[in-house]
């Protein structure tokens, strides 16, 4: 029996971990800025080429391998440095308090010159970069063999979950953030810098997406298009935990990466829309997803 | 009743005077339009195919052209879609800047500009695409495929693997999810089915064409332990499934068969033992190229000119190109030195027979080509890439006829039928 399940609680974890950073960060984003932002897949293939570039470079130039790790992080707090208070100032802004269409059409418009720009810096081949991974070396669990690192990237995305859930809940930021997405009005009139939370929520949010590209690369191969399949997946996972929702996004990640997993088991034709179904019934029993409420601000 | 005027007198004996209607004005350049993946994962295929067809073009040209004629090609990117590439198609056709196509290397795009070709009437050399249903329903008489189908290319890949493992009793598939990969799942299991009827397919997995991530399935492969594992990924789906298959453990845990593996041979650190073939001849440690004595220079100046030797898709590309060479020099000669016209051109291709870089090809009746199949085993002789125990398989046994339902075909097939098939090792 262990035999059997082992493996499928892997495979879902490790699925659910590669999806979850991504998908918090659209859901945080969601919630401050009141903002449905497709150009987020593109801060995800962007943090995974630049990710993948640095790892090549460190690799190429002979330097301590393990010093890959490091940039992993730091490729995806430099492009959300770079992208993050960039946009939001200059185009995101421009759509507050606009009709969701105009803010739908400008996303999307950011997303094709970004993925375009993608296709002008990186090229249009693939890159690999698997020195990480390669790293770690490899557990049998259950007759199957998994790689070490893909249990670090469980073990990163729930220590994610609990480090937001105290910055959101226990710090002055995550407070102010959380008073602006009850009150956007009553915040600007207690004195609060509602402009400077949104900068800095947006930048949070592309930081988690560029996180969830650049820790993806040692297991994935990086190429166009991958921004627009993570961005439909990462909707799925945020339509399903319930938009602004932690714990919402976490739980979502686990059940469409499980979804996809006993689909590629036990009914293969049915993977590429094993997570659409789940959405879809779960729309369908909780319009606001399974830990969204109908009138309350969420974060 | 009405006598002739002086007026059309003079033109009738103008009309008889010219050169036959067919023939055509010898133009300035011989425009080719090539279609080809030069984006997105697909480029890791497509390329090699364009350098192919400019390095060739190159030589083509510096040996004094096509009848005299300098060749002078147009690539379009088969990233953009079905649409685009048929709109792309449609207006080079209409151009009047392009004689001929080399188009295309998707199976899905193949489809679609064949009816095109015959409407348009635009010779057409489709250059790569493999599937047995291009020429099942609709006979073209403006395309051309002087390669091997699925069926040949991937029949032979269960008579080789029978051979090398007789014992086989488990076997699992992973191909991408589109025509090309059920068309070979299909062709796959058909011909076990009839060549060793108590094998088990273990898993059949279809992942998305461009898929990033492959751990479930491999995970899902490895659970499922199969003596051989069978894929028709390609382009940068291969090699992104070998790099993270390869760390799990997957090669060594079953024998692995990558159809188009020797494209990646260069790029990834193939583990020894995996099965790969060329969908063709190939110029690898081929006796036949080394005969012909024109791959190995091609592969040298290649290699200088892009850094890499020259992968099948390169050698695909090229011969397409050396066919539709013959055919214009075919149709010239019919026409007594003078220009063909397109209609004398896809004329000449029918039932053509052309010695390649890699061996000979020939367009049977339903425009098909009938091509040998060469596959090997990863090596580790040299430096460079190295297929060993190759075979080489006669195209023509392994077609079903003109015409005829190819899976109907496979399934007549016995056990009896690997008996006559050349074993692994005999082509040295």
């Amino acid at each position: 029996m262990l035999q059997t399940v082992a493996p499928l609680l892997m495979d879902a974890l490790a699925n659910a971990a590669l999806i979850f950073f991504v998908a918090f960060g659209l859901t945080l984003t969601f919630s401050v800025l009141r903002i449905l932002n497709v150009a987020h897949g593109s801060f995800y293939s962007i943090g995974a080429y630049v990710a993948a570039s640095a790892g090549l470079f460190i690799v190429g130039a002979g330097l301590n391998p393990w010093l890959t790790y490091p940039s992993l992080i730091l490729s995806a707090a430099a492009v959300a440095a770079l992208f993050g208070p960039l946009v939001e100032k200059t185009l995101v802004r421009w759509t507050y308090g606009r009709g969701e269409a105009v803010q739908i059409l400008m996303t999307f418009g950011l997303f094709l010159i970004l993925e375009d720009l993608q296709r002008m810096v990186f090229g249009v081949n693939s890159l690999y970069e698997d020195t990480p991974m390669a790293l770690l070396g490899i557990t049998e669990i259950g007759g199957v063999v998994y790689l070490n690192y893909q249990i670090l990237l469980i073990a990163l995305a729930a220590l994610t979950l609990v480090g937001l859930r105290i910055f959101i809940r226990h710090t002055r930021t995550g407070r102010l953030l959380h008073v602006v997405v009850a009150d956007r009005e009553v915040s600007e009139a207690m004195g609060i810098d509602t402009g400077r939370m949104f900068t800095l929520a947006f930048t949070l949010g592309v930081f988690l997406a560029a996180l969830g590209g650049a820790l993806a690369t040692p297991t994935t191969g990086v190429a166009p298009g991958l921004g627009a399949e993570t961005m439909v997946l990462a909707f799925a996972v945020a339509a399903i935990g319930g938009l602004g929702q932690v714990e919402g996004a976490a739980l979502a990640a686990v059940i469409v990466a499980a979804a996809r997993v006993l689909a590629i088991y036990f009914a293969p034709e049915l993977d590429a829309v094993a997570p659409y179904l789940v959405m879809l019934v779960v729309l369908l029993v909780r319009p606001y997803g399974l830990f969204g409420k109908a009138a309350v601000r969420r974060i | 009743m009405r006598l002739p005027t002086l007026r059309s007198l003079l033109l009738a004996t103008a009309l008889a005077a010219a050169p036959s209607a067919h023939a055509a004005d010898k133009p300035a350049s011989l425009g080719l339009g090539v279609f080809t993946f030069l984006s997105g994962p697909a480029a890791a295929y497509g390329l090699p195919g364009k350098q192919g067809a400019e390095l060739i073009i190159e030589q083509i040209n510096a040996e004094g052209g096509i009848g005299g004629v300098p060749v002078a090609a147009t690539f379009v990117d088969e990233a953009q879609g079905a649409e685009g590439v048929i709109s792309e198609y449609r207006r080079l056709a209409e151009s009047d800047s392009v004689e001929a196509m080399i188009a295309a290397l998707s199976s899905g795009n193949c489809l679609a500009l064949s009816p095109l070709a015959t409407q348009l009437q635009m010779p057409t050399i489709a250059w790569n695409c493999d599937t047995h249903q291009l020429f099942l329903k609709d006979a073209s008489s403006y395309y051309f495929r002087p390669n091997g189908n699925t069926v040949a290319e991937f029949v032979a890949y269960v008579v080789y693997f029978l051979e090398q493992h007789p014992d086989v009793q488990r076997v699992a598939i992973i191909n991408p999810d589109y025509a090309f990969g059920h068309d070979a799942a299909s062709i796959v299991k058909a011909a076990l089915a009839a060549l060793k009827p108590d094998v088990e397919i273990v898993a059949e997995l279809f992942p998305k064409l461009g898929a990033a991530t492959y751990q479930t399935e491999i995970s899902r492969l490895s659970a499922s332990r199969p003596d051989v594992i069978f894929s028709n990924l390609w382009g940068g789906d291969l090699e992104n499934f070998v790099r993270q298959a390869t760390p799990r453990g997957l090669f060594r845990q079953s024998t692995v068969v990558l159809a188009l593996g020797e494209t990646v041979l260069q790029s990834t650190d193939l583990p020894e033992g995996t099965i790969v073939g060329v969908l063709g001849d190939g110029w690898w440690r081929s006796p036949d190229a080394q005969r012909i004595g024109k791959a190995e220079a091609f592969a040298e100046a290649y290699e200088e000119k892009y850094g890499s030797y020259p992968v099948f898709p390169t050698m695909k590309m090229a011969n397409s190109i050396l066919v539709l060479k013959a055919a214009y020099e075919k149709a010239i000669e019919a026409n007594g030195g003078e220009w063909p016209s397109q209609e004398q051109v896809a004329e000449a291709l029918k039932g053509l027979t052309v010695e390649t870089m890699t061996g000979d090809v020939t367009l049977r009746e339903d425009n098909d080509g009938v091509v040998d199949q060469v596959i090997g085993t990863v090596g580790s002789e040299g430096d460079l890439p190295s297929i060993a125990d190759m075979a080489r398989f006669d195209g023509a046994a392994l077609l079903p006829p003109a015409g005829e339902d190819p899976i109907a075909w496979i399934e007549t097939l016995t056990p009896a039928f690997l008996e006559g098939q050349p074993k692994p090792g005999s082509y040295q």
